[in-house]
């Protein structure tokens, strides 16, 4: 329970806004408390009683870590880094107290304050050596011979000497450009040394001191580096660190970093006078730049709306109480993202649309929420379905694809979920059973399983393929059965052919043969009896007779349907011959 | 019955996932396959059916949950599996003494708003094939299995099955929808390709996994060579027709 408690059960007034304060002050101090002090703490409530003295716990801890001094030693050291051998320097050390040995070198503490001068020291072999010596770093150079420099080296500008002058000074002050440059008195070899040039007009034009800029001096040093560099190892060996070095010297353009230090060093003395316009000026430019936007995005907005197609036809969508509802909600949110847009805007100072101008900004936002209906119009029903509509679909790779199983058909018999195996089987068990049957057997008889063991899309195909290959041979089959019963028919007919021949000619010797069975023929016969001669006509009369009878059914045959049964075929010709027979028989009875 | 807002149907667009059924079944053997406890003393096979990804994949983002009908005789013989981690299979394990016809019933995922599909397929526990070498050869082979390849089409899928299809796994979301567990698609670097939503097959045939590429390739080889066979034989057939023609024109001629 606190005091707080206590103020509310006996409604006295709440403490102002001192208390918060109050709380602040008492934050810190509370983690810090630990058992009984935490108890007193919490009984005293909201307002706390400072009974715990603060600070106490660091008088305790200094007891506390009491330990033995550590001990320091005065200990000799050398420096490897400098040239002076006999230089001997003492410096105090930690005396390390695992190893009892004085003259190991110790820890990394040490005090360079207490550095003395010191002769030889006895008795020690093994010297330390200075912690910074590893700093003394040279620079790498290389060296040329004379017939490199001959070769690669050559400079209108500068002579073989003064570039190794420059070499010198490059390695002496440790690639420290202004020193260089600030130390750099070149000076041509005196005449006397190259016997030649003995006459004084040309000493005097020797003589003439070249000033080097630093740049100068830097892009002679890149230039002989990066060309030693490259005939020392090829560019293709060096590691990525050489090979960026070698490109960055490669690279250095003398008049650029003038250029560079000259803008600097002007930027350096500009006068705050100066620096304050050119602030300004760049504020300028950017409202400018700020202002031609908006009046561009003014523009597409006005186009936007000239453009819009008619809301007319739309109406209807919003007709019902449901396509409201939803325009409502679109134009809600796109107001939301407007004003989004409206206080980034606002945000970067051009205009201050602040809350004095709710008058002033009306007309504006009438406008634009005009504008917003009939753009919205047209796409409000796109819009419904929720879900990006074709036009956003992603667009896959062809890899992609692959990857995904994605195919495009121009017409897929239905949507939903498929099995390709069944796919694959449907034109098959779209036939008849007994097609089937005789497909099936076909399969068998090439050793094809019923079921495809992977029935890919490429599987299926190749499965196609073969099921048409089969189809025609099953239809050559087919018209070939036709023709072998066609040939069986006609070997038939030409039998009887000469056996009616024959017979006719026994009928011509006497009718006592073909007296009971051959009644139809008999009776031509007994017709035609008187004549001899004139049986030689009535046979060829019946050879001709059935010649076109024949050979109509046949040619409607090849053309229609290949469905129909041979048999059938078969049975109807010999009908229409037999029929065609009794016709003629029928009319020499008339006779 | 069609949910409402549920996008349209890409038109023209087809997408595959191929899948793996079947069963294995395996002889009761005292020392190699013990009898369970109570099983009884009829049966003489254990055996499995599944429904599982080419290659152990993932087939869960499409494939919810699907039901096994076993045959009547079998107590409770509707089986539901679902909620299976991705990449291992659904199945169910039984005993049993005699072959019978199993209905397979795939149910998708919500997302793809489609009915569920159903299909059979025919316990295998005796040596079968076409001839009697393939017979032998299951009856030297410790189990017999019945392996089928199938391919699962989606024509014209709804529009956010489509995405759901054609994207990669999203990793970092972890459990969302019937996409399982995220721990366990990490670890499925393991699995090989388990995880990813792909419908390649492998390349090449392993121990366990006979469909690949190669046994595609194989399969279009042999049905080639098959429909080499038809043509040639369907050119005897003409050859064959053009001399019957001749022979009947011969006929009529005479």
């Amino acid at each position: 329970m606190t005091s707080h408690d206590v103020r509310d059960m006996l409604d006295l007034p709440q403490e102002g806004a001192a208390r918060p304060i109050k709380k602040q002050k008492v934050a810190a101090p509370r983690p810090v408390l630990k058992g009984l002090a935490r108890e007193v703490q919490n009984l005293s409530g909201d307002n706390p009683i400072a009974i715990v003295p603060e600070g106490s716990i660091f008088k305790k801890r200094r007891f506390a870590s009491r330990k033995p001094a550590a001990k320091w030693e005065l200990r000799p050291f050398r420096n490897s880094a400098r040239s002076d051998d006999s230089l001997i320097l003492r410096h105090w050390r930690r005396l390390d107290e695992k190893r009892k040995l004085p003259p190991q070198p110790a820890g990394e503490n040490r005090d360079s304050a207490t550095q003395t001068m010191e002769g030889v020291v006895g008795g020690e072999e093994q010297m330390e050596d200075s912690g910074f010596a590893k700093f003394n770093v040279q620079v790498e150079l290389f060296d040329y011979s004379p017939e490199e420099y001959e070769s690669r080296l050559r400079s209108e500008d500068w002579t073989k000497d003064e570039t190794d002058y420059l070499m010198k000074m490059v390695s002496q002050f440790d690639l420290r450009w202004p020193i260089i440059w600030d130390r750099y008195e070149y000076e041509p070899p005196i005449p006397e040394q190259a016997p030649s040039e003995a006459d004084g007009n040309a000493r005097a034009i020797i003589v003439a001191p070249k000033t080097r800029s630093m740049e100068d001096l830097k892009a002679r040093y890149y230039a002989v580096t990066a060309t030693m560099m490259v005939i020392r190892k090829p560019p293709i060996k060096m590691n990525s660190a050489e090979f960026s070095l070698h490109e960055v010297m490669l690279n250095f353009n003398p008049e650029q970093e003038k250029a560079r230090k000259i803008f600097a060093e002007n930027s350096f003395l500009r006068t705050k006078e100066e620096a304050r316009e050119e602030e300004s000026l760049l504020l300028e430019l950017k409202r400018i730049n700020a202002r031609s936007e908006r009046f561009s995005d003014e523009r597409r907005e006005l186009y936007a709306r000239l453009d819009a197609p008619s809301s007319s036809s739309h109406t209807n969508n919003f007709t019902s109480s449901v396509g409201l509802g939803q325009l409502l909600q679109q134009l809600m949110s796109m107001d939301k993202s407007k004003k989004q847009r409206k206080s980034i805007m606002g945000g970067e100072g051009i205009s201050p649309a602040g809350p004095s101008g709710p008058t002033q900004q009306n007309p504006d936002h009438r406008r634009e929420s005009s504008a917003r209906e009939s753009i919205s119009g047209p796409s409000a029903p796109n819009n419904k379905k929720g879900p990006p509509n074709p036009a956003e679909r992603r667009q896959l790779s062809k890899e992609e694809e692959e990857m995904y199983g994605v195919s495009r058909h121009e017409r897929i018999g239905t949507s939903g979920p498929a099995f390709r195996q069944e796919k694959i089987f449907k034109p098959l068990l779209a036939k008849s059973m007994n097609q089937q049957k005789i497909i099936n057997n076909v399969l068998t008889e090439l050793e094809i399983p019923p079921r495809l063991i992977m029935p890919t899309a490429d599987v299926g195909e190749s499965y196609d393929g073969l099921l048409t290959s089969i189809n025609n041979l099953l239809d050559c089959r087919k018209v070939a059965d036709k023709l072998t019963a066609e040939i069986n028919i006609a070997r038939a007919q030409k039998a009887e052919r000469e056996r009616l021949a024959r017979e006719s000619e026994n009928a011509g010797e006497g009718g006592d043969v073909g007296a009971g069975a051959e009644t139809v023929v008999g009776t031509g016969g007994k017709g035609n009896s008187g004549a001899p001669g004139s049986v030689n006509g009535t046979t060829t009369t019946t050879t001709t007779g059935p010649g076109p009878t024949n050979s109509e059914p046949r040619n409607e045959e090849k053309a229609g349907s290949p469905t129909a049964s041979v048999k059938g075929v078969a049975h109807k010709r010999s009908a229409s011959v037999m029929s065609a027979v009794s016709d003629k028989s029928a009319k020499r009875q008339k006779k | 019955m069609a949910p409402l807002n549920q996008g349209k149907r890409c038109k023209g667009i087809q997408i595959f996932r191929p899948f793996v059924y079947g069963t294995t079944a395996k002889l009761f053997d005292p020392t190699t396959n013990p009898k369970p406890e109570g099983t009884p003393d009829d049966h003489t096979h254990s055996w499995t059916v599944f429904v599982k990804g080419v290659d152990d994949t993932d087939i869960t983002y499409w494939c919810r949950k699907v039901q096994f009908k076993l045959h009547e005789s079998i107590p409770n013989p509707l089986r539901m599996i679902e909620n299976t981690t991705p990449g291992t299979p659904f199945q169910v394990h039984e005993t049993g003494w005699g072959e019978f016809e199993i209905t397979i019933k795939l149910y998708y995922v919500p997302e793809s708003y489609e009915k569920p599909q159903t299909f059979y397929h025919h316990l295998r526990l005796h040596p079968y094939g076409v001839t009697e070498a393939e017979k032998e050869a299951m009856r030297i082979s410790p189990q017999i299995i019945s392996w089928v390849y199938e391919e699962q089409l989606f024509n014209e899928p709804f529009e956010s099955f489509y995405e759901l299809l054609t994207s990669p796994v999203d990793r970092s979301k972890g459990t969302t929808g019937g996409k399982g567990k995220g721990t366990r698609l990490m670890k499925g670097g393991m699995v090989s390709s388990t995880g990813e939503r792909t419908a390649l097959v492998p390349l090449a045939s392993r121990p366990g996994q006979p469909f690949s590429r190669e046994t595609e390739k194989a399969e279009i080889k042999r049905l080639r060579e098959a429909q080499g066979k038809v043509e040639e034989m369907v050119k005897l057939a003409q050859k064959d027709l053009q001399d019957k023609e001749k022979e009947l024109a011969a006929l009529k001629a005479s």
